[in-house]
């Protein structure tokens, strides 16, 4: 059973030890000397004392561990320290001999140690403590964690003897010359290629498109390429594929019992495609998800794109799971809220916020209350006491005419489905008189009148009856199991209900919108919730900015109620001030992903976590330098990613070397470039690109997944005979869509994506984690859907090519962007030669030999070379 | 070396080695550094342990939410006694919203089982018939609260996130007995994922190719277990082959990429899968005794019984490491646990009884592990929720302090009992078992050292015991 007040959100907060470890290791390591309560003692004393001497207002024996101070001015037993006395402290008898903490878990010998010192060195304190105790709540040393200060100004270092093509290099060549390293050698024009491709748009250049670049002689050939790559409508495909797993995009509720579709919320993901492919600015595109409907002035027109494009921005406040469309209680609706805010908070700020929704942060200077005044920001339309479940919050912008024509075809669909039930409810009553038939006539009317009684109302003599003569069953039970009573009756209604279902089918889409709007009048009381439990509210809270990030000047107001709007107003302040290039995480954040996506790991190797327990940065002047450029450029997204792009540090080759490998075997320092796999969609999309199969449409409904009857999920839909699914019929128009286009339903990932680790969104993915298992391989050998992609590139070779040599040269620049060796080319053709003479054996057909082609086909999809990226 | 593991190819695999040992001598005069990059890839090949090993494999009931130890394993006179009156000592409670200090005692009886006269609860009656072939450890101890930090402390040895797993680190020391089936094997419910799903099953920074393999619940186990028809046999042989060939080729473009070489074996591990799992799934040959003995035949036991039996065909298949997992953290009884956790008995307490007594029978025992326990045990008080007061609503919280668990086989004694919590059992306080000592004891039935196994990564040596405090508990062992 889950705990039901807080999901998963504590159990995220990584535990004190790690931090333990490294704080015992540095002051072993480094700062002996220089021991001070608040850098090194007190984090100590958090974990282990804080919960009875200090927090909550809980001093136990009067005494509050917080301060040096208080513990010299001591409690009931006097004072617990003496300066540079060890022997007289009775912190340290306390702790030495084991007395305190009470309970199992003691002070480890690298912690009293650490106190033992710190003692002996006079206690010292980084600076005068304050006057009041609550305002040690957080340290200097917590609150000056670099994520929290301002994004700083920095300067394009100047390093000899490396040339550096752009301020990129630059930065990256300072770090790898300290330690005597250097750049690797560009990579060769159809590596790069195969890998600008796969980078922006996803898909493997075309052998048209490997000829132009490689064979260009101009000296901007490589830009041209990547301007175009841009360009493409497919890079929003890709781009907004990755945003997306941020954003926890899926098209199921994820409840745990039932997880009902989301018919509509793949408009929200068109918004973010078409926003990447229309180089939207970064703080508009934000601004527009946290609170587009506060844009919107006017009343909602079913005509007005504008307006629908600034509903649909705001789905990403309803991508996270929430239940309560099947099980509504306080927790469901409180989780729903908490999930939502992990994914704003972990997508646009780097933090796990959500981490305070039960106590202060472990490890991040925010407080619970802190929590719940950011989370306040977002009450209005998180209200638990006035909660809407998920279908009442759709809004529906249909144009007036095409309701009428929907419901013109609905009229026409009812009246048939009338004149069927009547037909039905008389062929019903028809066998229930032939079944009473068989009852003895003596009994029949009594019997008759037992049947037509309701269940609830009958008398014990009547259920006896019915007992007795069990055939006899009310009408509605024998319409329903019709299948059983009149086999060629029940057919025949089946494609009635056909014609119906194909009735209304005809009828024009609606335009429901998957949104976040606030309700008039709805300005929730925000309350900290003690422990996180929605049932048990504590002081009343008004909605503001996370405090650390206030405290250097940065005026956050965010109103309570803004009179001047029909909304609240609290997410639009709070949107704008994200956006204002002043905010010291947003920029940060977003450059960090992009980089993640062009160089196969992030500058901050923790994308969502910029907080103390994530990672530092690699490269901490280039991600500011990054930033200042991001927004000093109108946060143009495109610029930022050829300028990436562009730099040398990317057109690396990426083979390891022994030198690189010893000082930098994790690559941080960028002395190559990665080797990568493709992600799931990538794979699937290539496949279907290079048989000339992929249906590159974009935006619209997704293309239906189903399971068939192994249990596999694959593209399609249910098929039902007699009222039993019997598996999928596959044969779907839309099956060669891209798969972003494939629907994402969270208990039916499609087969092949979730084999190559496509993410489950609980809420969302900070980072893909590939894995390499045996049912990969077992895929690639034996789907049906791979045998017949091999098939399909084969038909496609043979009815382009003559010769089984040129055959396999396309082959190869399709598959690997260059033509084999030939060496590789004898090979694939002895290998096609004995394919043939096994494959013959199978059957008699003397044609089947023409599969040998299809299996070179099939085993190249399934190589290294194809699947990975260099 | 990798390649020699990958396919069994007869010529064409030895051809593969011998070149690349001529590659490796030619390289040592002239490049020192090359060897050392060479030395990089990983195999699963059977290994030979450092020190003497008891046990060979490993199987894994991992009780995923915190079995009640109070009511199943760790009887306590005194809670009974004192059943409904306040507790007075310092509790560890989770959840201090709902904490209450009504202690609780047990609501079922404890009988003695065995020559050995173990104290096991009414609820676990078949596990009192093979008391005297188990170790039962009453005095767990984490200290790591909540589900994932105690789960990953449990497997991982340290309560934190992304650390691989004990199965992992098994098959990184030892390898596997069978190169025909996954090495380390997940099998799960049909009713859903474990909690945290594959990262019970993370190789972490090992090598990929030490992490688990999840098959699935319910036919078929392992998709794509069939070649194509016009490639079985021979043709899909000549086409592993040619695969192998084209991928090696490309791995010596880029030495030094474990992820390439881990996809090389995984084809060949793909290809043996192809006829050895279906065999090892294929429970139709086992006789109607054995799958009554597991409950296959009553439909509250068929579920994890098959489980069971299966983590049995396995490990006599030479499988190394299987878990076996509830859904969820179904053992997790905030509430309702007067009626919950004997459901959850019910269907559990047979088969992992039958796995015993098989193994036993088939003389499997004294060479495999069997581990029965959650991440975490449960406190003696009342857990009340949303303000509810009847007994019939209510749970216990989380215990990481003092908890039980059981072993046997594989080396642990027998008809034994270790260890001891406080009259409440809250606190383990006799002959404390940390996580850390724990997973130490496994290594060294496995013929491992805690102390020197270790990976190393980058500047870093990983190792699964962190802790320098952790000690082997010799006191568990035959």
């Amino acid at each position: 059973m889950m705990r039901y007040y807080h999901p998963y959100l504590d159990s995220r907060c990584r535990s004190v030890w790690a931090v333990l470890v490294l704080l015992t290791l540095a002051s072993h390591f480094g700062f002996a000397q220089s021991l001070t309560f608040e850098a090194d003692v007190r984090p100590i004393l958090k974990i282990a004392c804080f919960h009875c001497h200090g927090e909550d207002g809980e001093t136990k024996g009067g005494l509050d561990v917080r301060l040096v101070r208080l513990m010299l001015e001591g409690g009931d037993s006097g004072s617990a320290l003496v300066r540079r006395d060890v022997a007289s402290s009775l912190l340290w008898q306390q702790i030495e001999a084991d007395e305190m903490p009470k309970g199992d878990k003691k002070l480890s010998p690298e912690e009293k140690e650490i106190i033992r010192l710190w003692i002996e060195a006079g206690a010292p304190t980084a600076r005068p403590e304050p006057e009041n105790v609550e305002d040690a709540r957080f340290t200097l040393e917590e609150l000056s964690h670099w994520a929290f200060q301002p994004v700083q100004e920095t300067h394009i270092p100047i390093v000899p003897g490396v040339p550096s093509d752009t301020p990129i290099d630059a930065f990256i060549a300072r770090r790898l010359v300290e330690k005597g390293l250097d750049f690797s050698p560009e990579a060769d024009r159809a590596t790069l290629i195969r890998r600008v491709t796969f980078d922006l748009i996803g898909l493997p250049p075309s052998p048209d498109e490997v000829e132009a670049f490689v064979n260009d002689p101009r000296a901007d050939a490589y830009p041209r390429l990547v301007d175009r790559l841009l360009a493409s409508p497919q890079f929003g495909v890709r781009w907004g594929r990755h945003w997306l797993d941020v954003a926890g995009y899926a098209e199921s509720d994820g409840g745990v019992d039932r997880d009902p579709k989301r018919a509509h919320a793949w408009r929200y993901r068109d918004y973010v495609i078409r926003s990447f492919n229309d180089n939207k600015p970064i703080d508009r595109f934000v601004l527009e998800q946290l609170a587009g409907d506060e844009l919107i002035q006017s009343p909602l027109d079913p005509y007005n794109q504008r307006q629908l494009e600034l509903l649909t921005a705001t789905g990403f406040l309803r991508m996270a799971p929430d239940p309560t469309q099947s099980s509504n209680t306080l927790a469901d609706r409180n989780m729903a809220a908490a999930s939502a805010i992990q994914v704003v908070s972990s997508s646009m700020l780097g933090l796990s916020v959500g981490c305070a929704q039960c106590h202060d942060h472990k490890y991040d200077p925010i407080g619970i209350d802190d929590y719940y005044r950011f989370r306040a920001v977002f009450d209005p339309v998180f209200p638990l006491k006035q909660w809407q479940q998920p279908s009442s919050r759709l809004v529906d912008m249909t144009p007036p005419e095409i309701q009428a024509e929907a419901d013109r075809i609905e009229a026409i669909a009812k009246e048939m489905e009338a004149d069927l039930n009547k037909r039905r409810q008389a062929l019903g009553g028809k066998i229930q008189e032939l079944k009473l038939a068989d009852v003895p006539e003596a009994l029949r009317d009594e019997t008759r009148q037992a049947v037509l009684t309701a269940s609830n109302e009958r008398t014990e003599r009547q259920r006896e009856l019915l007992d007795r003569y069990p055939m006899v069953k009310p009408v509605n039970f024998i319409i329903g199991l019709l299948v059983e009573y009149d086999m060629p009756a029940y057919r025949e209604f089946e494609k009635e209900q056909q014609k119906i279902a194909a009735v209304r089918a005809t009828k024009p889409a609606l335009t429901k919108v998957m949104s976040t709007q606030e309700r008039p009048g709805i300005v929730p009381v925000s309350q900290v919730f003690f422990r996180g439990n929605p049932t048990s509210p504590k002081e009343e809270v008004l909605p503001g900015e996370l405090k650390v990030l206030t405290r250097l000047g940065r005026e956050v107001a965010i109103p309570d109620n803004e009179v001047d709007l029909p909304t609240t107003g609290r997410r639009l302040a709070y949107a704008r001030q994200l956006t204002d290039g002043q905010h010291p995480l947003l920029a940060r954040v977003f450059v960090n992903r992009l980089w993640l996506h062009h160089f196969g790991q992030g500058l901050v190797a923790t994308p969502n976590d910029f907080g103390r327990s994530g990672d530092t940065p690699s490269h901490p002047g280039l991600l500011d330098w990054l930033a200042t450029d991001l927004v000093r450029h109108g946060w143009d997204q495109k610029r930022l990613h050829r300028m990436m792009m562009l730099s040398r540090t990317y057109r690396q080759n990426s083979k390891r070397t022994a030198a690189l490998d010893a000082v930098d075997p994790d690559n941080r320092l960028l002395g190559r470039a990665n080797l990568r796999r493709l992600e799931a969609e990538s794979i699937r999309d290539a496949i279907l690109a290079v048989t000339d199969q992929l249906n590159d449409q974009l935006e619209g409904p997704s293309t239906p997944v189903t399971q068939n009857g192994e249990g596999k999920v694959v593209i399609g839909v249910q098929k039902i005979r007699d009222g039993i699914p019997v598996g999928a019929d596959e044969n779907h128009p839309d099956a060669f869509r891209r798969s972003a286009y494939i629907e994402v339903n969270r208990s039916l990932p499609l087969n092949m994506l979730s084999t190559f680790d496509l993410p489950v969104m609980t809420p969302n993915c900070d980072l893909r984690r590939p894995t390499t298992v045996a049912t990969q391989a077992l895929w690639f050998l034996n789907d049906s859907l791979m045998v017949g992609r091999g098939a399909a590139l084969a038909k496609r070779l043979k009815a382009g090519f003559e010769s089984e040599e040129q055959q396999i040269d396309a082959l190869f620049v399709s598959l690997f962007a260059r033509p084999p060796s030939p060496e590789e080319r004898e090979s694939c053709l002895a290998f096609i030669r004995e394919q043939r003479r096994l494959q013959a054996q199978h059957t008699a057909n003397p044609e089947s030999g023409s599969n040998a082609l299809a299996t070179l086909c099939q085993t190249l999809l399934a190589s290294n070379r194809f699947l990975y990226v260099d | 070396m990798l390649r020699s593991s990958a396919f069994g190819l007869g010529s064409v695999a030895a051809s593969l080695l011998l070149k690349k040992d001529g590659l490796l001598a030619a390289d040592k005069g002239t490049n020192p550094i090359k060897p050392e990059l060479e030395e990089k890839t990983y195999d699963l090949l059977p290994k030979a342990p450092p020190y003497p090993q008891q046990a060979k494999a490993m199987i894994s009931m991992f009780m995923l939410g915190g079995p009640s130890q109070i009511d199943l394993f760790d009887p306590k006179p005194e809670l009974i006694k004192r059943n409904g009156q306040t507790f007075t000592g310092n509790l560890k409670f989770d959840n201090a919203a709902q904490a209450s200090r009504e202690i609780m005692g047990p609501a079922w009886k404890f009988n003695r089982h065995g020559q050995c006269g173990m104290e096991l609860s009414e609820l676990v009656p078949h596990l009192g018939q093979i008391a005297d072939e188990i170790t039962l450890i009453r005095s767990m101890h984490s200290a790591a609260n909540n589900h994932l930090p105690a789960n990953f402390a449990l497997n991982t040895g340290q309560p934190v996130r992304g650390r691989p797993v004990l199965g992992s680190w098994l098959l990184k020391a030892l390898g596997s007995e069978t190169q025909d089936l996954p090495a380390y094997v997940a099998l799960t419910d049909p009713r859903g994922l474990p909690l945290i799903a594959k990262e019970n099953w993370n190789n972490g920074k090992l090598p990929s190719i030490f992490q688990g393999t999840m098959v699935r619940p319910s036919e078929p186990r392992i998709f794509n277990l069939d070649a194509p028809p016009h490639l079985r046999g021979a043709a899909q042989n000549s086409q592993l082959e040619f695969l192998n060939r084209f991928n090696q080729a490309h791995l010596d473009e880029h030495p030094g990429e474990n992820d390439l070489a881990a996809r090389l074996s995984s084809y060949g591990l793909a290809a043996r899968m192809q006829l050895a799992a279906k065999e090892a799934f294929d429970l139709s040959k086992e006789s109607e005794a054995t799958k009554r003995m597991y409950g296959i035949d009553q439909k509250v036991t068929r579920s994890y019984g098959t489980r069971c039996l299966i983590a049995r065909r396995l490990v006599e298949r030479g499988v190394r490491f299987v878990q076996i997992f509830c859904n969820g953290q179904s053992w997790d009884h905030h509430g309702s646990i007067l009626k919950a956790l004997p459901d959850r008995c019910r269907e559990i307490d047979q088969p992992a009884a039958a796995l015993v007594r098989d193994l036993k029978q088939r003389g499997l025992l004294d060479s495999t592990i069997v581990h029965w326990g959650g991440e975490m045990g449960r406190l003696p008080v009342i857990q009340f929720r949303e303000g509810l007061t009847k007994r019939d609503k209510v749970g216990r919280d989380h215990n990481t302090y003092g908890f039980s668990m059981w072993v046997a086989g594989g080396g642990f004694k027998s008809g034994h009992v270790h260890g001891a919590t406080d009259e409440f059992s809250h606190y383990a306080v006799d002959g404390i078992v940390h996580h850390y000592d724990w997973l130490a004891t496994v290594l060294n039935r496995f013929g491992l050292n805690h102390r020197e196994l270790s990976f190393r990564v980058g500047p870093r040596e990983l190792r699964l015991v962190e802790n320098d405090e952790a000690r082997v508990v010799k006191e568990l062992l035959a």
